[in-house]
């Protein structure tokens, strides 16, 4: 195939005839000759040149220049590395199409080229013919725009397309078209009779390309829920790929729930496992391998993957000395591999009620009478709400008088037993075809010795799911309710059949769990109501298909239903997707659960193979231009050199020139297209990030905080404020704050300070909505704001509005505010540590709002404090706390009050402690009072 | 190889125009330095001249003899006897040295090789020897320039004279004759027409003065480095040769400069002159050495 290089204007190339015509100027015009002043010039002026030939143009340099020469010819014919495809010959182009989802991965790529292959034909002039795999219809050539616009609107499937109707078409319209060339994009897979495909077209057309992709699609089949960890088989057609993958479990909603990497190693199949607790395991609805899109690589989980749980529950007395003994060791052995096994504690008083505490699938009783009581109850409960019941027969049951079985059992002594009534065990007879267990095959050398009998009733044949050679029923069902009630008529043990030994055994119990959990469409199914109507009964429609690439969707209307017994892979009338009800959703996948890739050999073919990949052509003209600059550098630093100018420049100028001539041609040299798409965090997750120091301090102590105004003289107040209360806190009551803090509520977490204390100041602009917002939510989690007016003096009863006042009315505009009423004297905040009347601060004349409390009821009428349910999330004063509050280290005064006084500062301070514990205590205050009464109370 | 010829500016060390004399000046000052420091390192006393006359040391006694003037008596040693006797001093008499430097554009070259160039180097000695010869009580000019003095200050002098000097730049000392029994210090490349320079110092010497003269060369053009394709400028002229193969002409070059040199020396020996010859990847020291012992034995 020689090189994929091709030239945009190859006459170009016509210029490298000129490079001897360089070769002899660059030969015979030697660089510039070293010039050295010399003052014994006279001397040599009679110094006849003996030789006047100048020195010759160094080899290297005349090689150097001529490839400078020789790049620039070659930009110049512009050339492209992995030209696009040519068309071949002048007849009309022929484009198939594979679309099903083993194309999905390489979508883009398959109808660039196509479209490419087309354009390439009209460009030629030659009309083009389009057809895709998964509808065929009559080829007729058109012009490429046509073809193009079909192209577009073609999408992948998620089936695998069956070729025979397309291949008709094709041999229809090459028996027209002799001269025509067929294009094929295979997906490779040699599902459907590829070869048998390709060469049928070599043979019928003029020439035949295939493209195929050389990156394998990967796939999953056949997931298994298996004992401790979900399994699925990662499938791919070959080396080619990517090796290495990860598996993702979604659940119902979409959610990732678990990786799992797989690696193929030399393989062509691997295994995932997604290990997870059982329960999550069920959860899991979708397996897809991470970054691929396709159909394939996606696998459906329904209800049937559901790992059950299986108790059971034996009558005898534990043995655990002699564990082959005990009834329930042949059940536990035969279910563990596909179901996980609850066995209750040896010491359970009620070991059936503690399984189905457990919520158990299935429960297993094994040889166990059961009584009428409580018991007996919960289990018709549980038969009624959907569980399955399997009961094994024995010397308990059969003696006891117990009803819970699905027919009418023989007793008093009626049980047939004993090698004596019988001369050989009986055998099992095949299975009745409205059987679950039809399609097992029955062991010759599984044997029945004994057994309990069922009375013979009408409804006893189709109850009967097994039974022996002479037609007595060995296994019975019946459906009570929701539920299921088997019984075997043998026991659980090998005492009276051998029949636990024989791999029949656990299939049986298989197929019975596997129907636990199951919502049966048809609850009388099993009451023998003809096959007929079962299978209409039991056809599933189309609920959600998958596409092409793997994603969900509606059905499309060609989409058929399937039966419920319908067990292969998806077609085109099956697509794959859940089918049924959509709480009993059935998955159809793109592959079998034993399906695998071969890939297609097209060898030895009277075809043209090419690759998909190939199609990305490369514009070499920079890269050449860009070598040329860099190559005439490197010629001119020569010249200089050779000139002799280069030694004069000093050692550093000569490493910078070149640092500076090597960093232009990387500029130049063109940039790998991934190192634009440079990974894009998502901002908003990473910005979301560690708490940071000041946080972590302030989770850790309680503190009190103030919002920094911007006002200095303000927060310099609040600061020293806030700083005495903190240490009268810590003098007075129990509580030890940290040091006070001054937060901006638009930017810093609030949550750690329960009471925040707010000056107004009015001449500052409002904080962004976000501070006010923030504040909302702080007061909705239970933080208290304290807003101080500090307007006392000029604020005027039913007077205007002081500036201050319409400042805080326009920061809570929009905030949820609780009612508010001025602090009652009976209300909790003036009774939490001191006893006081009013909220002093520099004044004394501002009123105090608080959360307006619930109306009086009668009972509390003379009760000495009330609250309500919660701490008020908002205290207006207007006194200027802390003002009054704020002393300098030594303890003196920092600011005059109003009208003044130590007692003053003393009642602010101990209005400051009163709101401090009232937010941390909440109404317990309010509580205290009722201790008499409760203290009465508990006196008698 | 890298060699080059002074700017204009480096190279106006006897300048014409007022730029180029404040450019020297500013060079003057460390030029000064390196010939004071250099001539510190040698001692150069004052010689007596083994008769008596103006002196200060002693030189003996005579009797009085009449008409005389009556100050000149010693009336010390006369007062021993009954003679009068006149002290006699030793004659110290100062001699007279020229000294000439070439400022002409051939001095004014660099090689890599060299400390410093040929001019510079020039300087550096002809002020280094005046500076010298002034502390040993002798009297120093510039030739054609300023007149013989002995002050201290001679090297600032000199430096200053230079300044000033126009139409100096010859490559050949001027003609202006010498005084018998003085003498002249000729420092100079000598890259001239041995005829031409023999002129001069015929002038120069008609009257009988002696003297040195001091060949002051740069490395590169003695060893002729060169090789490959090389162009030579002239420094007087805009002349340029071009050697393809400059290794080539090694061989004629360093015979044409012997000659050459030879011829020089054989003019200045005919005219009573000794030879000497100063590289300038040498110290300067080292030639203002032999320079000085050349000046004593002269003496």
């Amino acid at each position: 195939m020689g090189l994929p290089l091709a030239f945009l204007a190859p006459w170009a190339l016509a210029g490298l005839v000129v490079l001897p015509l360089v070769w002899l100027i660059v030969r015979i015009t030697p660089p510039r000759p070293q010039r050295i002043p010399f003052p014994p010039f006279r001397l040599m002026r009679d110094l006849a040149p003996k030789d006047e030939t100048p020195a010759r143009t160094p080899p290297w340099l005349i090689a150097l220049r001529l490839a400078i020469a020789a790049l620039a010819v070659l930009a110049m014919a512009g050339p492209i590395w992995n030209p696009p495809p040519a068309g071949v010959g002048a007849g009309p182009l022929l484009v198939l199409m594979d679309d099903g989802w083993p194309t999905a991965s390489s979508w883009d790529k398959r109808v660039a080229y196509a479209a490419g292959a087309m354009e390439g034909a009209a460009r030629r002039g030659a009309p083009v013919a389009f057809a895709a795999a998964s509808t065929p219809r009559a080829l007729a050539l058109s012009d490429a725009a046509a073809a193009l616009e079909q192209l577009r609107a073609l999408k992948p499937q998620a089936y695998l397309p069956q070729r025979a109707a397309l291949l008709d078409q094709a041999r229809a319209f090459l028996g027209q078209h002799k001269d025509a060339h067929v294009l094929w994009l295979a997906d490779g897979l040699e599902a459907n009779g590829a070869r048998d495909f390709a060469t049928a077209l070599a043979n019928a057309a003029g020439g035949l390309d295939i493209v195929t992709d050389d990156r394998a699609p990967r796939a999953l089949a056949g997931a298994q829920n298996e004992a401790g960890a979900l399994s699925v088989r990662v499938l791919r057609m070959g080396p080619g790929g990517a090796q290495h993958g990860v598996v993702r479990a979604y659940d119902r909603k979409g959610l990732s729930l678990a990786d799992a990497p797989f690696d193929f190693g030399a393989a062509n199949e691997t295994k995932a496992r997604i290990e997870l607790p059982v329960e999550l395991r069920n959860e899991v609805s979708r397996l897809d391998i991470a970054g691929e899109r396709s159909a394939g690589a996606v696998s459906l989980i329904d209800d049937r993957w559901k790992r059950r749980t299986v108790g059971v529950v034996s009558g005898a007395s534990a043995d655990v000395s002699q564990p082959l003994l005990a009834p329930n060791y042949y059940v536990v052995k035969a279910i563990a591999p596909f179901a996980d096994v609850r066995q209750p504690r040896i010491d359970a008083v009620d070991p059936i009620g503690q399984l189905l505490d457990d919520h158990v699938n299935v429960l297993v009783l094994a040889d166990l009478g059961l009584a009428p009581g409580e018991t007996r109850e919960r289990l018709e409960k549980y038969l009624q709400d959907g569980g399955v019941i399997v009961r094994f027969a024995g010397t308990r049951l059969a003696a006891s008088d117990d009803d819970l079985t699905p027919v009418r059992l023989r007793r008093g002594g009626r049980v047939l037993g004993g090698a004596l009534s019988w001369e050989t065990p009986k055998k099992l007879a095949p299975f009745d075809k409205a059987s679950p267990f039809f399609g097992l095959a029955t062991p010759d050398e599984a044997t029945v010795s004994r057994q309990v009998l069922a009375e013979p009733e009408p409804g006893l044949p189709s109850r009967t799911w097994a039974q022996l050679a002479d037609s007595t029923p060995l296994v019975t069902a019946e459906r009570r309710g929701r539920g299921l009630l088997v019984l075997f008529h043998m026991t659980a043990d090998t005492t009276w059949s051998n029949l636990p030994l024989s791999g029949l055994f656990p299939e049986m119990l298989r197929r019975i769990v596997d129907m636990a959990g199951q919502n049966v469409a048809a609850p009388d199914a099993l009451s023998g109501a003809g096959e007929e109507s079962r299978a209409r009964a039991q056809t599933l429609a189309p609920q959600k298909l998958l596409d092409g690439f793997g994603a969900l969707g509606s059905p499309s209307a060609t989409a058929k239903p399937i039966a419920a017994d319908y067990a292969g892979a998806g077609d085109a009338a099956h697509p794959p997707g859940y089918y049924g009800a959509p709480d009993a959703l059935m998955a159809v996948n793109a592959l079998a659960p034993d399906a695998t890739l071969t890939s297609a050999d097209f060898s030895g073919l009277k075809a043209q193979r090419l690759a998909l990949e190939a199609a990305e052509p490369i514009d070499l003209r920079a890269p050449l231009l860009a070598l040329a600059f860099a190559l005439f550098v490197i010629d001119a630093f020569a010249s200089l050199w050779l000139g002799g100018a280069l030694p004069r420049l000093s050692r550093r100028a000569a490493t910078s020139a070149i640092v500076i001539a090597c960093g232009a041609l990387l500029l130049v040299a063109p940039r790998d297209a991934h190192a634009q798409k440079a990974p894009q965090a998502a901002p908003a997750q990473t910005q979301k990030a560690q708490p940071t120091r000041r946080d972590i301090e302030a989770a850790l102590t309680t503190r009190l905080a103030y919002v920094v105004t911007g006002d200095a003289r303000a927060d310099a107040a609040s600061k020293a404020g806030l700083e005495t209360l903190s240490r009268v806190l810590a003098q007075r009551t129990s509580l030890q704050p940290g040091a006070p803090v001054g937060v901006d509520p638009a930017r810093d977490e609030l949550v750690f300070y329960p009471l925040i204390y707010w000056p107004i100041v009015a001449s500052r602009p409002q904080p962004p909505r976000e501070a006010a917002l923030k504040i909302a939510a702080f007061m909705k989690q239970g933080g208290t704001v304290v807003f101080d007016t500090r307007d006392a003096q000029s604020a005027r009863a039913n007077g205007a509005a002081t500036p201050e006042q319409r400042w805080l009315r326009q920061l809570l505009e929009g905030v949820d505010i609780p009612g508010l009423e001025p602090v009652p004297r009976d209300h909790v905040v003036t009774k939490t540590f001191y006893l006081i009347d009013e909220f002093y601060g520099r004044t004394t004349t501002g009123r105090t709002w608080i959360e307006a409390l619930p109306p009086e009821t009668p009972g509390e009428a003379n009760r000495p404090a009330r609250a309500g349910d919660g701490v008020s999330p908002i205290i207006i004063v207007s006194n200027d706390l802390a003002a009054a509050w704020a002393s300098d280290a030594n303890g003196e005064p920092m600011y005059p009050l109003e009208p003044g006084g130590a007692r003053q500062r003393e009642l602010a301070l101990r209005g400051g402690v009163n709101l401090v514990m009232y937010t941390l205590t909440g109404n317990y205050k309010a509580d205290q009072v009722h201790v008499r009464d409760l203290l009465q109370r508990l006196g008698h | 190889m890298a060699a080059r010829f002074l700017t204009e500016a480096e190279r106006r060390a006897a300048p014409e125009g007022r730029q180029a004399a404040l450019d020297l000046a500013r060079r003057a000052p460390a030029l000064i330095v390196a010939a004071k420091q250099i001539a510190a390192s040698l001692v150069h006393g004052v010689h007596g001249r083994r008769r008596a006359g103006l002196g200060e040391t002693f030189w003996q006694y005579r009797q009085f003899m009449s008409g005389e003037a009556a100050q000149r008596v010693d009336w010390r040693r006369s007062a021993r006897d009954d003679r009068l006797y006149v002290r006699e001093r030793e004659w110290e008499a100062a001699h007279t040295v020229w000294i000439w430097m070439d400022l002409s554009p051939s001095m004014a070259f660099v090689s890599d090789l060299a400390q410093q160039s040929k001019v510079e180097r020039a300087l550096v000695l002809g002020l280094a020897c005046a500076d010298l010869l002034v502390r040993g009580g002798e009297r120093v000019g510039l030739l054609g320039l300023t007149r013989a003095r002995a002050s201290r200050d001679i090297v600032e002098h000199l430096a200053e004279a230079l300044l000033h000097a126009r139409g100096a730049d010859g490559d050949l000392p001027p003609a202006q004759p010498v005084g018998p029994r003085e003498r002249c210090l000729l420092i100079s490349d000598f890259l001239v027409a041995p005829d031409a320079l023999a002129e001069r110092l015929a002038a120069l010497t008609g009257r009988g003065a002696t003297g040195h003269l001091l060949t002051v060369a740069d490395p590169i053009e003695e060893s002729f480095p060169f090789s490959g394709h090389v162009e030579f400028l002239d420094s007087d002229s805009p002349q340029i040769m071009r050697a393809a193969r400059a290794q080539d002409w090694r061989q004629a070059y360093a015979q044409r400069l012997a000659t050459h040199r030879a011829a020089i020396a054989e003019t200045a020996r005919a005219h009573g002159l000794n030879v000497a010859m100063h590289r300038t990847d040498r110290p300067a020291s080292e030639a203002l050495l032999a320079l000085r012992t050349r000046l004593e034995e002269a003496a």
